[in-house]
């Protein structure tokens, strides 16, 4: 697979970590996230004292997370290409944590934290490491 | 002097290693730094969420406040509060807790508003099963406080938590006459008034629950949007109707 394609793919679930984190938000901070609408625990997630991080919705460091992502692919120098994979490998670990409150602390599960945290933040830490990789060994 | 052999660059699987290495310690700093700023810095219970709940063991707060069906309250009260609620949402048993403790004390007992009950089971099995019951106390005077009870006992959605041995344990806690109550919750009466419960908020487009409508005497119902579901919320919106 070629750096293209995988700069290509990395902004590609970077885009849909955008859109997925940014519905998260909206319903974070809109009014009518005090309701429930039938999808689950995710109001109960999003009403936990563990939405927010010293007042920041968790969800808005997760777009904000994806924006510097797309910012790093932009960038695409040897050091962007760096902290992107050390900011997709800390994204895993934070996932990691937040599955666990859900299972073990919140005792609920939000389907849209759950597409994020199983589906896009793994897929982004192995293409960016991949990417990292590859682009050393790829060297003449 | 022989020459000193010159110095070989790193390998490429070295130096990839080594960024990846480096990525992965910024990681784990990373990682520590927020688990750390997460559990230290999370809302409290009383600010991460806009709803300030009570440890509340019983109906009590309902004693002596006429209901008549799903009104409660009395009758003449020219202002009516409209609560839309699922039995298994959450955020309505937190307001049951809290803001609505607060409309009762203030506005209900004192005869300015009444309070209409329009239950909806979109959540799933449990929903309708609890809603039938809460309907079917209402034939015995007892809809709030068997709504009351239930959001107290309330358990994971669409987890059987609506047993046939809480709703007699809720019935006999109530003085409910449980046999009664178990033939009126699979009635035909209790059916329809589900069904036009379900049409109304259909016809409102009633998006979730806990969801609001306020009706000053016979006038046309109007939705409100409490900026939370604590009491000061509700106090400025029904200060507001009462004019």
């Amino acid at each position: 697979m070629g750096d293209r394609l995988l700069r290509g793919l990395v902004a590609l679930v970077a885009l849909a970590g955008v859109a997925v984190a940014g519905y998260l938000t909206y319903v974070h901070v809109e009014a009518a996230a005090l309701i429930c609408t039938g999808g689950g625990g995710c109001e109960q997630v999003q009403d936990s004292r563990y939405a927010e991080l010293a007042g920041v919705p968790v969800a808005l460091l997760g777009l904000a997370t994806y924006l510097v992502v797309l910012g790093l692919v932009a960038w695409d120098s040897e050091l962007a290409r760096t902290l992107t994979a050390a900011i997709a490998l800390a994204a895993v670990g934070f996932a990691g944590y937040l599955i666990v409150l859900q299972a073990f602390v919140i005792d609920a599960w939000c389907i849209w934290c759950l597409v994020n945290d199983l589906a896009l933040v793994p897929l982004l830490a192995l293409l960016t490491v991949a990417r990292l990789v590859r682009r050393e060994t790829a060297r003449p | 002097m022989p020459p000193r052999p010159a110095k070989r660059p790193p390998r490429p699987l070295l130096l990839a290693r080594r960024k990846l290495l480096l990525a992965l310690a910024g990681a784990i700093v990373l990682v520590v730094v927020l688990v750390v700023a997460s559990l230290a810095f999370r809302g409290s219970d009383d600010e991460g969420s806009a709803i300030v709940s009570t440890e509340r063991d019983s109906s009590e707060y309902l004693d002596g406040i006429p209901q008549n069906g799903a009104i409660l309250g009395d009758p003449g009260a020219s202002l009516t509060l409209i609560q839309y609620e699922d039995l298994q949402c959450p955020i309505c048993k937190q307001y049951t807790e809290g803001g609505f403790e607060g409309i009762v004390a203030e506005y209900v007992r004192s005869g300015d508003v009444k309070i209409r009950f329009v239950g909806l089971a979109f959540i799933g099995p449990d929903s309708e099963k609890a809603l039938r019951y809460v309907l079917a106390a209402g034939e015995q005077g007892k809809l709030w406080q068997m709504n009351d009870t239930l959001y107290r006992r309330q358990g994971d959605e669409n987890a059987g938590w609506v047993t046939d041995g809480l709703l007699e344990n809720v019935a006999v806690e109530l003085e409910l006459d449980f046999a009664k109550l178990r033939t009126d919750a699979s009635s035909a009466s209790v059916t329809q008034t589900l069904d036009s419960m379900s049409a109304e908020a259909t016809r409102r487009e009633i998006p979730g629950t806990p969801w609001f409508y306020v009706q000053v005497g016979d006038g046309d119902p109007y939705e409100v949007r409490p900026t939370s579901l604590d009491f000061g919320a509700f106090e400025s919106i029904l200060d507001a109707a009462r004019g």
